[in-house]
């Protein structure tokens, strides 16, 4: 990712954080003993000064780090906080925001003097200081511009909807004369479409939410179960500025449940086991976002006891007849797949605490059918992940959309390495084409082929050393590269498994997404 | 209850209104390859994405047979969706509570039988899909 667009990100993040730590500032001089609220404080200022070193923006690294190092203390209890002291946050978090604001423009970090005194004073100890001269009555903060807003989720799909409606309306257009024509109301009619398809595709983008969002929803429920179950729990966030599809969180939303029910009930012991082991007494949760090629990653963690492999192994060898050697030889990856299985439930799935065990195999599917695979890594004492893959999740993607046959299919546009004129019939050649009509089921190979498209296929998971494999193949007719909103495929078209979902062009027509993977 | 009717395969088939969620028209279904045949395509209405199928085929028939451009018979229920594709649209009609075999009998003597929305799902995800 280039540095424009990283700075872009930085300060829309940091602008966000920086709201929400004045809010969180506010809150905590009221009560100033609240050891998590000093927590919220410290985690946002984490954030930002973790973005603002990787964009080596030393200024405002240097100086989260001094209102950090004051935080620690008053979350952990060492030092109490005292009037003064948020003050001196509340100028440090005043001129975080300016300093933020001067690297969007480009600008001279402002007020060098201001930072140099707030410096000083963040190197005293909170509790015991110096002011050398009264506090000067810093510049009144002005309210900050309205930037967001929230939206109900039923208006923008309502508002989409709307949109499709009036696109389809031009497909029953009646006739125009001859003369309507010449009077230009056909171009007319044609500009005024284009201007309602981009509506609609900005609207597309509306169904936008970063991750942080969706797993804030879970924040209640993991308090709640972790109250339940006796546990402390931490939760943590990491790529929560990743924006994903909401309906797509939506369908998440009760395997991700799942996966934490049994993460707080099953992983993560008793606060008092976990100091036995040397681990912290509270548990940690990490939900993790990223963005690989066409991929979203999302992942679950805990640092608990890890799947049980015994009863694994047990299973192993009573339901499947495995033997110890078979079981020795299988990848650590599909050993923990077991739990996946139709039949598979350990006695912690059917005890009375996992409760109505709903079973992982359910969650797998659900998975399956956004188009997606779920891998697990655990190990024992250390604690368990679950990774999601999903292909394309976010809204809107350029492909290549192509006819062939009877379909109108088409490739992202980053897998298309070449697309070339295909000249008339070249029987030598067709041996060393990948024979992708026969591989769909398309039974009449019409020989008018118009080009071969070059594609570059993801290494092989079990193969990594050969890299990207290049394959070609023939296509009917190159409709063109185009963007495409991109919406899981279902049930149904996930059973082939062979697309990535199903692609809506700009005019409303579908095109099918080839899952370049799974070919 | 309200039942919305409509005929294929030689037969009268019925499902209740609750179901429908609209009766499309001029609709653009789709085709998408290694389908079971009687999936016709996708269709893609106000945001949902719609599994169409041709309710002949599903029922017996052997070919599709085409209606140009078709009506879909849009369903609904359960955060699921399906789209069917009827050979003749009947209508709305009322009708008493159905008999065990599914079977409903009109005032005007009509044979319909029931369809319920889980069921036609349920023989559709045990047709062969993929390669």
């Amino acid at each position: 990712m280039d540095i424009e667009k990283y700075k872009k990100i930085f300060t829309q993040e940091s602008d966000r954080y920086l709201q929400e730590l004045t809010a969180d500032l506010l809150r905590v001089e009221k009560d100033l003993p609240n050891r998590s609220l000093w927590s919220d404080v410290h985690g946002k200022l984490h954030s930002i000064k973790g973005m603002s070193r990787a964009l080596n923006l030393d200024d405002i690294s240097a100086l989260c780090h001094s209102m950090e190092a004051w935080c620690k203390e008053f979350q952990g209890g060492t030092i109490a906080p005292n009037a003064d002291a948020v003050q001196v946050l509340m100028d440090g978090a005043e001129l975080l925001k300016e300093m933020v604001a001067a690297t969007a423009e480009d600008t001279a970090i402002p007020a060098p003097t201001r930072l140099d005194r707030v410096g000083a004073l963040l190197r005293q100890r909170p509790d015991q200081l110096i002011l050398d001269r009264p506090f000067d009555p810093h510049p009144f903060s002005a309210p900050s511009k309205i930037d967001h807003i929230r939206v109900e989720y039923a208006l923008i799909e309502e508002l989409l909807a709307r949109s499709q409606e009036i696109i389809l309306l031009e497909r029953t257009l009646p006739p125009l004369s001859q003369e309507q024509i010449t009077s230009g109301l056909r171009s007319w009619i044609d500009h005024y479409m284009a201007l309602l398809r981009g509506i609609h595709f900005q609207l597309a983008r509306l169904r936008l939410m970063p991750v942080q969002d969706f797993v804030s929803l879970f924040d209640k429920p993991v308090r709640d179960l972790a109250r339940n179950y006796q546990r402390e729990v931490r939760m943590e966030v990491a790529g929560g500025e990743l924006q994903v599809d909401i309906g797509l969180m939506e369908r998440l939303r009760e395997p991700f449940m799942h996966l934490l029910r049994n993460a707080i009930a099953h992983g993560i012991e008793p606060p008092d086991e976990r100091k036995k082991q040397g681990k912290s007494r509270e548990g940690n949760i990490v939900f993790e976002a990223e963005k690989k090629g066409d991929s979203l990653l999302l992942s679950i963690g805990d640092d608990g006891r890890g799947i049980d492999s015994e009863a694994i192994e047990r299973y192993l060898k009573t339901r499947m007849g495995m033997s110890d050697q078979e079981i020795g030889r299988m990848s650590r990856e599909d050993f923990f797949r077991t739990i996946l299985r139709v039949d598979y439930s350990s006695a912690a799935e059917t005890d009375q605490l996992a409760g109505r065990g709903i079973g992982m195999d359910v969650i797998a599917k659900a998975i399956e059918y956004l188009s997606g695979s779920l891998a697990i890594h655990s190990e024992p004492h250390r604690g368990t992940q679950f990774i999601i893959k999903l292909p394309l999740s976010l809204s809107i993607i350029y492909a290549i959309v192509f006819e062939l046959g009877p379909y109108v299919l088409s490739v992202p546009t980053s897998h298309v390495v070449s697309i070339e004129r295909a000249d008339d019939p070249l029987p030598e050649q067709r041996d060393d084409l990948y024979d992708l009509r026969s591989r769909l089921g398309i039974r009449f190979n019409t020989a008018k082929s118009s080009h071969i498209l070059r594609v570059r296929r993801p290494p092989d998971p079990n193969n990594p050393e050969a890299g990207h494999t290049l394959d070609r193949f023939s296509v009917d007719a190159v409709i063109g590269n185009m963007p495409l909103m991109v919406m899981p495929s279902g049930e149904l078209l996930a059973r082939t498994e062979s697309f990535a979902g199903v692609g809506i062009m700009e005019n409303g027509d579908l095109s099918i997404l080839l899952d370049m993977e799974r070919l | 209850m309200d039942c919305f009717v409509f005929e294929a395969a030689g037969k009268h088939l019925g499902i209740e209104a609750r179901y429908i969620y609209r009766i499309a028209d001029e609709a653009r279904v789709v085709p998408v390859p290694l389908l079971p045949s009687c999936h016709v395509g996708v269709f893609y209405y106000r945001g949902d994405l719609f599994d169409v199928i041709d309710a002949g085929q599903l029922l017996g028939n052997e070919a599709r047979i085409s209606n140009e451009p078709p009506y879909v018979i849009l369903l609904k229920w359960d955060q699921k969706s399906l789209g069917l594709i009827p050979e003749r649209i009947v209508g709305m009609t009322w009708v008493e509570e159905e008999n065990s075999h599914g079977m409903i009998f009109t005032k005007e003597g009509l044979a319909i039988h029931m369809m319920i929305p889980e069921n036609i799902w349920k023989r559709l995800s045990e047709l062969p899909y993929g390669h």
